[in-house]
């Protein structure tokens, strides 16, 4: 279960993150989705061999990340995990495509190796800007404000009862294995004979969570009806963060910027 | 089959958004006119969380070097129904977007589509009920629905791609490669969706039936012996099969590389040539041609015109929508009066 339980730390490592504050995580959601919609398509509108006007597009995440005080490593470990397949890609078009760009000396810099580091550069950029924007902002704020667009209510509720139900059942197994392992004589995993109690224990203890879950939001007046938290309006700071990150993405994008800034050398 | 962003032009991302949106929609409406929709919430979420373990499992299919995981699409639409099952699979698929980083945000409308829309909406009424309307051939109309649903996925993924404009990758040659990975998954996958509704069916027959029928449930029926069945097969799966899970490329991404010879693909060909000739007329700054290098244009895959026109047709979509429904909230308050 080694697999599923590092996915499960992978999920909820990231909503830890979005609890901290800052002044990026201050920021209204509804301003940190648009952005970071607008800069992916920003990023993915670039042709293949379009690392140099791709690159200032960092800055970004690196901001972000800067800004909010996510830990890079957590980030970077899982765009790595995003990335073998780009890397094996941008491998062959090294080889396929040996059109010269550049000559240093004997070497010659080729286009195929330009895509591949734009195919890196890429994947990089789009999967951290998706994962800076869950880390820096709360699970239930990204719903609520999915459900201020209009989106459907039952869709909605049925996205957090999902993520929410992952979390119960990967939690439930965490602690009884804990608890099992403390108790048995050899302090390793579980043993065979064990299984299927520990199984089926596991299961009626899942269920039994998941329903008590929903019985308490029953409890709670919950029911399926379009509830709107003090609706929040874009502040200054954040129509500041609007206009300024998307004048850069849109001046990046419709600008050859390094190639302006290179002519003044 | 989670297809990547790479796959994609901008304007046909934005476009099978509108698509599985609209589908989304329709589910929601036929699912509001069940009224028992919120005791069924809990269902569809655990259902979902195990999809969600299930497709974290690459099983190896022998002979191809390729691996498949489920989609699960059937399986869903057999538990719970066909319109359940897509909001069910829309949410995971949503998860694995955000949290995993598995298919991307702007891949999301298509992927909705490929393994939500058409196993859930297409091939669950059109092949799977009929099959079971008697109640019998259990076997037989979920390996077929399964295979069904997978091949138009598969082939879904094959078109979206080809009209991304990436043809560097052939089209016929992709489609051969793509359909018999995805018969071969789909078979695999149809004999652990049977093994797992058999299963179901010994414990609570009801809730095959009634889905079947896409009637409530009555509300006299424990769900809870159905969600601890469902539970105990999310952990076996998960737990025990872990261990066979497989470290191939899944079936998409080795069928791309049986084409190109890699598994990623790059974005070149007559649609985004005419885009960015396109382009080149409506450019802002004309300037920037200046910058081609070796006749190779780095200006090469921008359809803006694309994305303007689905955009366009998104909000006329909208709009139509909008107008048929409140036409008919008219003519109903007219009729009530």
């Amino acid at each position: 279960m080694a697999d599923i339980r590092s996915k499960i730390e992978q999920l909820y490592s990231l909503e830890q993150l979005s609890a901290q504050n800052s002044c990026v995580h201050r920021l209204h959601p509804l301003a940190k989705i648009c952005i970071t919609i607008l800069y992916i398509i920003c990023v993915l509108s670039f042709g293949r061999y379009a690392f140099c006007e791709i690159l200032p597009y960092a800055f970004y995440p690196l901001l972000l990340i800067f800004l909010a005080k996510v830990p890079i490593g957590m980030i970077f470990k899982r765009v790595i995990i995003a990335l073998p397949f780009c890397l094996f890609a941008g491998v062959s078009n090294a080889f396929l495509d040996t059109a010269p760009v550049m000559q240093f000396g004997e070497f010659f810099f080729t286009f195929g190796m330009l895509s591949l580091f734009t195919i890196i550069l890429r994947t990089l950029l789009c999967v951290s800007a998706v994962l800076i924007l869950v880390a820096v902002t709360p699970f239930n704020e990204l719903t609520d404000e999915l459900r201020r667009m209009h989106l459907p209510n039952i869709f909605i509720t049925l996205l957090e009862m999902t993520y929410r139900y992952i979390g119960v059942l990967a939690e439930e197994a965490a602690t009884m294995f804990i608890g099992y392992r403390l108790r048995s004589r050899t302090g390793n995993g579980l043993e065979m004979k064990h299984m299927g109690s520990f199984i089926g224990q596991l299961l009626l203890r899942s269920f039994d969570r998941a329903e008590r879950v929903y019985q308490a939001m029953k409890c709670r007046g919950y029911a399926l009806r379009n509830f709107s938290h003090a609706k929040k309006n874009l502040d200054k700071h954040d129509w500041c963060f609007i206009l300024l990150t998307g004048g850069i993405f849109l001046l990046l994008r419709w600008t050859a910027t390094p190639y302006v800034v290179g002519r003044f050398f | 089959m989670h297809m990547a962003d790479a796959l994609l032009s901008p304007s046909v991302a934005i476009v099978m958004y509108a698509t599985s949106m609209s589908a989304i929609g329709y589910a929601i409406h036929k699912i509001k006119e069940d009224e028992l929709t919120e005791k069924k919430l809990p269902i569809m979420a655990v259902t979902g969380a195990l999809v969600f373990a299930a497709q974290m499992i690459n099983f190896t299919i022998p002979g191809t070097g390729s691996s498949g995981h489920i989609v699960g699409g059937i399986l869903l639409a057999a538990l719970i129904g066909g319109y359940p099952a897509l909001l069910a699979i829309a949410s995971v698929l949503i998860i694995q977007c955000l949290f995993f980083a598995d298919g991307g945000l702007l891949a999301l409308g298509c992927n909705i589509f490929n393994m939500g829309v058409l196993p859930c909406l297409v091939a669950y009424p059109l092949v799977f009920k009929p099959l079971r309307q008697n109640g019998k051939h259990l076997a037989l109309a979920t390996i077929l629905a399964t295979v069904v649903g997978l091949q138009l996925g598969a082939f879904s993924v094959v078109l979206e791609t080809f009209v991304s404009g990436i043809t560097e990758l052939p089209f016929a040659t992709f489609a051969l490669l793509m359909q018999p990975i995805h018969l071969a998954i789909g078979i695999v996958e149809g004999i652990v969706t049977v093994a797992i509704l058999r299963f179901v069916y010994q414990m609570r027959p009801e809730i095959l039936i009634s889905a079947g029928q896409r009637a409530a449930l009555a509300s006299g029926v424990s769900l809870k012996k159905v969600i601890v069945a469902l539970t105990l097969i999310t952990i076996l799966v998960s737990g025990g099969l872990s261990i066979y899970a497989s470290k191939n490329p899944d079936g998409l991404e080795w069928a791309i590389a049986k084409t190109t010879g890699s598994t990623e693909l790059e974005a070149q060909g007559e649609a985004f040539s005419v885009s960015a000739a396109l382009q080149k007329s409506l450019a802002v700054f004309p300037d920037y041609e200046i910058i081609n290098a070796n006749e190779k244009s780095i200006f090469q895959s921008i359809s803006l015109p694309g994305i303007i026109g689905s955009v366009l047709a998104c909000t006329l979509v909208g709009a139509a929508g909008i107008l048929l429904a409140k036409i008919k909230k008219w003519k109903r308050t007219v009729t009530n009066e």
